[in-house]
Formats: structure tokens, sequence, C-alpha cells
């Protein structure tokens, strides 16, 4: 127990005030949990490696978890693996169940956080062997499996499929990157545009202004009716939260978890698979499928769960390989190189005491977000009782700074969440689906690399098929929830035909 | 002088403002003219002064500069030495730095904008090989940009095999290669990583033509995705670096992920260099067995390939040189003093500061070496 003598008020005070900080971030649209650590990432240089990996980690914790509030209270995801929450904790909110929503929100967040980090502590070399089992052909399957929640996220089966291949489609516009092992040529990118489209559109403009600008451009389209000048909606309106809620959820919770972890420990997969896969296996196996996206309050533990759940998950391929297992944990390594310490297989062995204090400041960092998330809530909340005319005018400006600054300064990203706006708001008039799209346009670049490169490395289609029982098993998932889509969706049209 | 300059300008602004009060006076032939030609002195003379201060701007850095980068990583090797060389710049001159990690392209473009000085870039090796294998995005740099000043070399690029791979070393692949056997080397296309891959077809080509055909590239993203090949079997050498995958060559020969070493691109003096705290378990002893001369990789039969991945300032083509002449001197400075060169050695980097000219020609000869062998290579395949 050495590395408690590596525990001290500074510490502490690091992984709170990191935790507080990263809540900050991951609440403002635009705003990330990987922006807050690279912000801080320079300071740990003079705190050294605990504390500073104790403010990184905290920032890390902090910043997942808070990209709900905006997701719920807004229906902007704060952070993109903040998306699933929106689908059932906006509606939630609008229904005067805010609070609810942030608290179901919050314990979820909790669960999903102390789950993976249990995962982390007591099996990241297990489960890193495990995870190099995963090749470009299994990853490609996994992508595959995430991508059918757009069919059980469609209202109209056919027009969400549509608009989720329009979301891949438009998601490739650009080069194809040689950082990605691509040929560093572009493609689909029309002549004359290809100054600024030749990286594409970024994810995060798109995310916030297909879901906040063009809501804002929806409500200006309806105008504010006589005596509602102040916001419409009350905190308090609708049930308030109990934690009977999650009465018959522990299956859902430690799923969703483990599906988080899952995805985490995979290199590249990204951490919006995580909770998009999360939440789609929640929808598949609940007896109230028909109330997901209405919502209900079981699609919101999965996401929340599921996304937490990424961060111990992210932290086993590096601390187990010297590999991160997502963006953020990208910036990490930069703390250990900067303290002259190399990540890899022999780091937990060699530096047991910084290990310890890695899963201390975890924990810690995952009680300290319950509990200021948890408790400070009510007031978060009060942001819906903000009148309209002023809050949304704030919120476009958070939006442009946000798309400003999450490339470090490019100002096609702002061009980019003008035109996502305005196309999100059209789509609606056109019957194209939202989620199906946005999820396609996440998912979309992963799925074509890793499409590619299996058949660069294997040169033939049946390698999907043949190449281990991990393919098999991801084939039977993949295709159960496809039949489990469509069964739900033939019964909701027949009850809803029968009346 | 400037002070002079300043004081002229201004008699001639007051004779100018004075004249335009008198004009209705002015109202002979020879007066008009003399008018005319006063008015147009007055004139040159205002413009002078209203511009002197522009002027005298653009001849050192503004108050707050960017500092972009081609990588759009805050946690790699460019931003950590692009923060810790922005760093002692801004303490040095009294100025705001910020980096941006931006990436290569969109760094090129923010460069190509701003011609005032407030955007300077740093970056490495590729900003040229990328232009060299015809990238998207990457022009060339010495023709569109000016290169500055070299500031740290990064020694670990490096090539490795599987334990229980049956090549035990770099003349192994070779032979190999002229044996008929194809031999797979993981790379990221397109540049740093790409180069001593060329290298290796030049050896081969040199050793037995036609070999080099056997050299192939299997072409992955991220650090993480060559390993993975290697684990697959779907690549016998994977391009690494002694930073990300040293801890591998310290595994049981049985695990699975264990990898040997078989060349370092670094020159053997840079190696003597590399502080040892990032060479984890491995001494320098070890490592410059990797390296040439003892590892040898023909550039052309008499002399061995060797490889630096350097940092490097570059500059808007238009860019006032006098901001050059700054920086020039603020990083002479900065390195006499030694403070930077302890940061960089702790991040594994080795201190390689030459001024904007030196730095210039240094790497218009390496691209050239290196243009040699791509186009050898290009040529003969």
């Amino acid at each position: 127990m050495e590395f408690l003598s590596i525990i001290s008020p500074l510490f502490l005070f690091l992984v709170v005030g990191g935790t507080f900080v990263g809540i900050i971030f991951g609440a403002i649209p635009g705003m990330t949990a990987t922006m807050a650590v690279a912000v801080c990432l320079p300071l740990t240089y003079s705190l050294g490696l605990e504390n500073g990996l104790a403010l990184l980690l905290g920032l890390y914790v902090g910043g997942i978890s808070g990209g709900l509030v905006p997701a719920i209270l807004l229906g902007i995801p704060g952070t993109p693996s903040s998306i699933t929450t929106t689908f059932d904790g906006y509606p939630m909110a609008q229904k005067g169940e805010g609070e609810k929503a942030l608290r179901i929100g919050i314990c979820a967040s909790f669960v999903g956080g102390i789950v993976s980090l249990l995962a982390l502590y007591l099996a990241a070399p297990s489960l890193a062997e495990f995870a190099i089992e995963f090749s470009y052909v299994e990853k490609f399957l996994i992508i595959l499996f995430a991508l059918t929640v757009m069919a059980a996220l469609s209202t109209d089966l056919l027009m969400g499929i549509f608009s989720g291949f329009l979301g891949i489609f438009i998601s490739l516009i650009g080069v194809y990157d040689i950082s990605d092992g691509g040929n560093g040529k572009l493609r689909l990118v029309p002549p004359g545009t290809e100054y600024w489209l030749d990286s594409g559109f970024s994810l995060l403009p798109v995310l916030i202004g297909v879901f906040g600008l063009a809501a804002i451009l929806d409500q200006a389209e309806l105008g504010v009716p006589k005596g509602q000048s102040r916001g419409d909606v009350k905190i308090g309106k609708g049930s308030s939260f109990s934690f009977s809620v999650f009465k018959g959820q522990t299956v859902n919770l430690l799923r969703s978890s483990g599906i988080g972890t899952f995805v985490g420990i995979l290199p590249g997969v990204g951490g919006s698979a995580a909770s998009i896969l999360a939440y789609s296996q929640a929808k598949t196996f609940s007896k109230k499928s028909a109330n997901f996206g209405k919502g209900e309050p079981t699609g919101l533990m999965a996401s929340e769960s599921g996304n937490n759940g990424l961060t111990g998950g992210a932290l086993v391929p590096l601390l187990s390989l010297g590999i991160p297992g997502d963006s953020t944990t990208a910036l990490l390594i930069g703390a250990f190189t900067l303290q002259g310490i190399q990540v890899g297989p022999l780091f937990i062995g060699n530096n047991p005491d910084t290990w310890n204090a890695m899963i201390f400041a975890m924990l810690v960092a995952n009680i300290a977000m319950f509990a200021m998330m948890y408790f400070a809530i009510r007031y978060f909340a009060l942001v819906v009782t903000i009148p309209k005319h002023v809050l949304f005018p704030i919120i476009l400006m958070m939006c442009v700074i946000g798309a400003y600054t999450i490339n470090y300064g490019i100002m096609f990203d702002v061009w980019t969440l003008l035109i996502f706006g305005l196309f999100g708001w059209l789509a609606v008039k056109l019957r194209l689906e939202i989620a199906p799209f946005i999820i396609g346009f996440i998912l979309g670049p992963s799925a074509e690399i890793y499409f590619v490169k299996s058949l660069e490395s294997f040169g033939t289609l049946s390698i999907f098929f043949t190449k281990s029982w991990i393919a098999m098993l991801l084939w039977v998932l993949i295709i159960g929830s496809l039949t489990a889509s469509i069964y739900l969706s033939r019964r909701q049209a027949k009850i809803a035909a029968t009346g | 002088m400037r002070f002079h300059r300043n004081c002229e300008s201004r008699f001639a602004l007051e004779e100018a403002q004075q004249i335009v009060i008198q004009w209705p006076r002015a109202a002979k032939r020879e007066d008009l003219m003399k008018l005319t030609r006063r008015t147009l002195l007055a004139a040159a003379s205002s413009a002078a002064l209203l511009i002197q201060p522009v002027a005298s701007a653009a001849q050192e850095l503004p108050r707050n500069v960017r500092l972009v980068i081609g990588s759009t990583s805050t946690g790699g090797d460019t931003y950590q030495n692009s923060a810790i060389v922005a760093e002692a710049l801004a303490e040095q001159l009294g100025i705001n730095i910020k980096v941006d990690a931006v990436g290569a392209t969109e760094a090129f473009k923010a460069l190509g904008r701003d011609s005032r000085g407030n955007t300077l870039m740093i970056f490495h090796d590729q900003s040229y090989l990328g232009n060299l294998y015809g990238v998207t995005g990457y022009a060339d740099p010495f023709e569109g940009y000016t290169v500055g000043q070299t500031v740290a070399i990064n020694p670990g690029n490096a090539y490795l095999v599987g334990c229980d791979s049956p090549y035990q070393s770099m003349d192994d692949i070779l032979t190999a290669a002229a044996n008929g056997d194809r031999v797979r080397v993981a790379i990221q296309p397109g540049g740093v990583s790409e180069i001593g891959f060329s290298a290796m077809k030049n050896a081969a080509s040199v050793r037995a033509p036609g070999s080099e055909e056997n050299i192939v590239a299997v072409n992955t993203g991220s650090q993480s995705d060559k390993n993975q090949a290697m684990w697959d079997d779907l690549a016998d050498v994977i391009n690494g670096s002694i930073q990300a995958n040293e801890q591998f060559t310290q595994l049981p020969a049985d695990d699975q992920k264990c990898m040997r070493f078989v060349w370092i691109t670094a020159r053997p003096a840079t190696l003597e260099q590399a502080p040892a705290a990032g060479m984890g378990n491995t001494t320098r002893d070890q490592m410059l067995q990797y390296a040439s001369p003892a590892t040898s990789v023909t550039l052309d039969g008499t002399q061995d390939f060797t490889f630096d991945k350097e940092f490097f300032f570059l500059y808007n083509k238009d860019m006032d040189p006098a901001i050059i002449d700054q920086v020039d001197a603020a990083l002479t400075a900065i390195y006499d003093k030694g403070a930077i060169q302890d940061r960089q050695k702790a991040s594994f980097f080795i201190p390689n500061f030459l001024p904007a000219d030196e730095a210039r020609q240094h790497l218009t000869d390496k691209r050239e070496t290196y243009a040699k062998v791509i186009e050898q290579i290009s040529g003969g395949s």
C-alpha cells in the first residue's frame, strides 16, 4: 500500500477539481472531455506524474459525464457519446421530468463508471489479451452490429435506413486519410470545393447543427405563443425521481456498462459506438421498446451507463499495451511521455504505485462526479425555465464557439454547423429521420476503414464469415438484432392499426 | 532613425494641411503647379507616415501568435515539441503563443493565408515527404513556404519483427527478398513511416536488382493497427518507435505480443545523444546494434541510409524576413541558456537547433537524398 503515500490533499483536490472542470466542459455543447484534457495537459509537466494523472482522469470522467446535461435539457449532445441520451432524456425534460432524467442519467453514469473501473482493476491484462483477438474483420462486424440500431430507431423502417445510409455517404466526403492507412486521395468532393471539403465535415459541428441549431430554427418557425415568454416547461411538473425507477434494471445497467467497457477496450472503435450499442440492446430486450425515443428511462440508463463504461475500458489497452482506446486516452500518453514514462505491456508491473494511484483517482472522480452532479442537479435543471428568447441566442452562441474551437480554430466548422442546422430543420419536413442519419454519420468512417482494410488484408468477402468464432458470434448478434427490430416494428404497426 | 523620419513626415503633413487651408488663395497658375507639386509631396509623406507604423510592426512578431502544427493530436510528438518551443519563445519575446493542433492540411492553409506573422507553423519531415509521395494537401514546402529553424529530433523511428519471426536482422530480410520470399512491411503510407520502407526496397534493389519487388507494403494507420497487423500475421515487419514498442521487446519470447527490433533508422550520432530514460530496459549499446553502421541498409552500395525525424519551423512565403531573423535571435538566446534542452531530453527529443539559413540548406540536402531514393524505387517498381 505504498501508493497511499502518493495520495495527498493536492492529489484529491486535483481529482475533484478536474472532475468539476470536466463536467463544465462536457455540459457546454461543442466542448468535450478530449478538449478539457488537451487544454490541461501542459499543466501536468509541473504537477508530476501522479498528480498530473489525477487532474486528467478527473477531467476525463467529468467530461464524459457532463455531456448528459445539455443532451437531456436542451436535446443537444454535449459530447458525441451522449447522442443516445438525447433520444429519451430530452423527451423526459419536455414532459417536465428534466430533474428526474438528470438524476437517472447520473446514477447510470456512476454505475457504468464503477463497473468499468472494476473491470480495469481486476482484469486489465486479460482483457487486453482478448482485445488483440479483434482484427479489422471483427471490428467491422462490431460497427455493423452498432449500425443495426438504425433499424431499431426508425419510425418508418425504409426512410430510417435510407437516412442512415445518407449519413454514411456524407461522412465519407473528403480525403481517405493516410493516417487511417488510406491512399490520401479525395472522394465524393464536388469540383471547386476541394479547399473546404478536403477534410470532410467534422463530427461535432454536424452533431450540434443537427440537434441544436435545427431545434432553434424549428422553434423560431413556430414562434413563441402569448403567455409563454418564460420557459414553458416546469421542472417539477412531471413525476419526481425515486430510486425505485431502477427496480428491474440491474440487467440493463450491467449489460450496458459491460458493452461500454468492452467497446472501450477495442482501440479505434470509438466511444459513440458504446452508447449506441448499449441503447440498441436495451431497446431490443425491453418489454417497453415501443416507448423508446419518447422518454423511456430504460433507454436513458442504457446510454449513460454505456458511455461511462467506456472510461475504464479505454484505459485497458492504454495501460496494458500502450495503445489508447479512444481520442481522450490518446492524450494521456502525452502526460506519461512528458514525465519520461513508457506505457506498454510492462507498465502495470513496473509502476504498481502509479497504477494503484490511477485506479484510486478514477474511483474518487466517479464519486465526486456523482456527488457534484446529483446534488447540484436542481440548479442545472433550472435551465429549462429560462425564457427561450434569452436561452436560444445563448445556445446559438455556445454552438458557434464550440464548433469553431473543436478543431482549434477552423472557420469551415462554423459553416458546417450552419449547413447542418439548416439540413436538420429541412430533413424533418422531408420525412428524413435524424437519429439514423446521425448514427450513420458517426459510424460511417470506421465502417469504411475496417471494411476496406479487411478486404485489403484477406482479399475475400468470405473472411467476414470465416475469420474466427468471434466473427460468427457477431453475425448471430447482428441477425438477432435485425430480426428483433423488424418484428418489433411490425408489432407496433399492428397495434397502431388495431387502435 | 525612426524618430527623425517621423519628424520629417509630420512636418510634411502639417505643411499639406496648411496648403489645404490656403487653397482659395492659390489661384495663380504657378501657384497651382507649386501647389500640385507640394500636395503630391505632402500626400506621399503622409502616406509614408501612415504606413510606417504598420511596416515597423511587420518587422517583428505580433503580440499574439498562433502556432499551427501538422498533427491533429495534442498527445503526439509534434505537439509536445511545439509546446516546449512555443513556451520558451513566448517567454523570451514577451508575447503570447498558442499551439493549435489543426493537422497538416489545415495548418498549411492557415499559414498560406497569413503573411503578417500572426500564424507560424512547426512540423517535421512529413511536410516534404508527403509532397514527394504525392499525398493530397501537401504542397512543396520549399516552394510554397519558407522553411525555417530546426528545433529537435525524435530519434525513435524503428522497424520490428515478431519474436517468432525467422528474420533476426535486416540482412536476413534483404536476403529473403533476394531469395524470392515475400516480406510484408506494415507502414502508414505517404511519409515518415514509408521512407524507411522505401529505403529497404532501395537496399534490396542495390543488393539484388529486382528483389525489391518482394518487399511489399501493408498500408495501415495508427501504431495500434501496425501492431495488430503483426499479431494477425498480416505483416512480417512493422514500422514503430522506440517509445511505443520497446516494452514489447522485453516480453517473454513465447508471448504472442513479443517483438524484436531489427532496424533503428537514426544516425548513430543521434542515438548517442538520446536520453537513456526513454530507452526503457534496452541499453544504448543494444540500440546502436540496430542502427547504422552495425545494421546496414545501404543507400547506394557505399553508404548507409539513415533517417532522423526533425522538427522545424515553416513560414508564409511573403512574410517579412525580419520576423525569421527575430525568431533566429530568440531561439539562439533560448538554446544558449540551455533549459530548453533539458525539457526536450526529458520528453525523449534531441535538441537540434539550427538557424533558419543553415536549417534550410540542411533540410534541402536531406530532401534531395530521399527524393532520389523514392525516385529510384518508383522507377524500378
